[in-house]
């Protein structure tokens, strides 16, 4: 069953994918100011939009394993971050690329910006520290502190944009009351979110599988030393 | 091709190789893990 779940997701998630590129490359203008460099913005969203949703949702699963001691909340709270990361990591290149062009350095060392370099290290010390830990909860206990407080941080770096000056765009989404963009050039924005949203799904399915074998591994080891 | 186009594919090419490279890693640490739960079964098989 799960293994046609991920099929269909892939399917569906391709497709959209396709048309979505074949919209943003053939159908949309260059930007009056920026020109080609502008779609960028079609990637660097979408998986920023993931990374921050992600890293929420992965406190929420911390806080689910703190408040049950349930080892199945830590392990979905792992892979959902793991691969949040991933997008962040997306949304911190693609964003570095683009400033090359309009800003003429690859790297400014504003509100934004810096704020979620500092989220992306604390998730990228998230995951050195599950390796770090062998007894399972001791490490969810240590992850799920990491998380909350990486979690705080993200929320700051989403809000930045309103809250200080900063080098970075202010929002131009309109669930942000941006608008400082067409219509139908926000549009495949959210079907690009839609799409990675379903990649992203497919990634956390397959981690968490890993993690039940993980788990599973240890469960024999101890059976063998007990033997 | 001018300069900004250019960085516009650079950018896209980032972004893809980013998700392919997570793509490698998680595959090869699933035969990883197979691996290790075969040699751990047949060790408590023994």
């Amino acid at each position: 069953m799960r293994e046609k779940i991920i099929i269909g997701l892939a399917v569906f998630a391709g497709a959209l994918l396709a048309w979505n590129m074949n919209t943003i490359f053939t159908q949309l203008p260059d930007e009056l100011n920026q020109g080609a460099i502008y779609r960028i913005i079609y990637f660097h969203v979408p998986a920023n939009i993931l990374g921050m949703t992600g890293f929420g949702l992965g406190m929420l699963l911390s806080i689910g394993y703190l408040v049950t001691k349930d080892l199945r909340y830590d392990a979905l709270a792992a892979s959902v971050t793991e691969v949040s990361l991933v997008f962040a990591s997306i949304g911190l290149a693609t964003g570095s690329i683009w400033a090359r062009i309009i800003w003429g350095v690859w790297w400014a060392w504003d509100y934004r910006l810096t704020s979620w370099l500092v989220c992306w290290l604390i998730f990228g010390g998230y995951l050195m520290l599950r390796r770090a830990i062998d007894e399972p909860n001791q490490r969810a206990r240590f992850a799920a502190v990491v998380s909350i407080l990486g979690s705080v941080n993200a929320y700051i770096s989403y809000k930045s944009i309103e809250w200080w000056t900063t080098q970075h765009p202010q929002p131009v989404l309109s669930i942000r009351n941006g608008g400082g963009m067409a219509a139908g050039m926000e549009a495949p924005i959210w079907w690009n979110v839609l799409a990675l949203a379903c990649f992203s799904a497919i990634l956390v399915m397959v981690r968490m599988r890993q993690e039940a074998v993980a788990n599973e591994i240890d469960t024999l080891r101890r059976m063998a030393h007990a033997q | 091709m001018n300069r900004n186009v250019q960085y516009m594919l650079l950018g896209l090419g980032a972004a893809w190789l980013i998700m392919f490279i997570y793509v490698v890693l998680i595959t090869l640490r699933e035969r990883k893990l197979r691996k290790e739960l075969d040699r751990v079964r047949r060790m408590v098989e023994k």
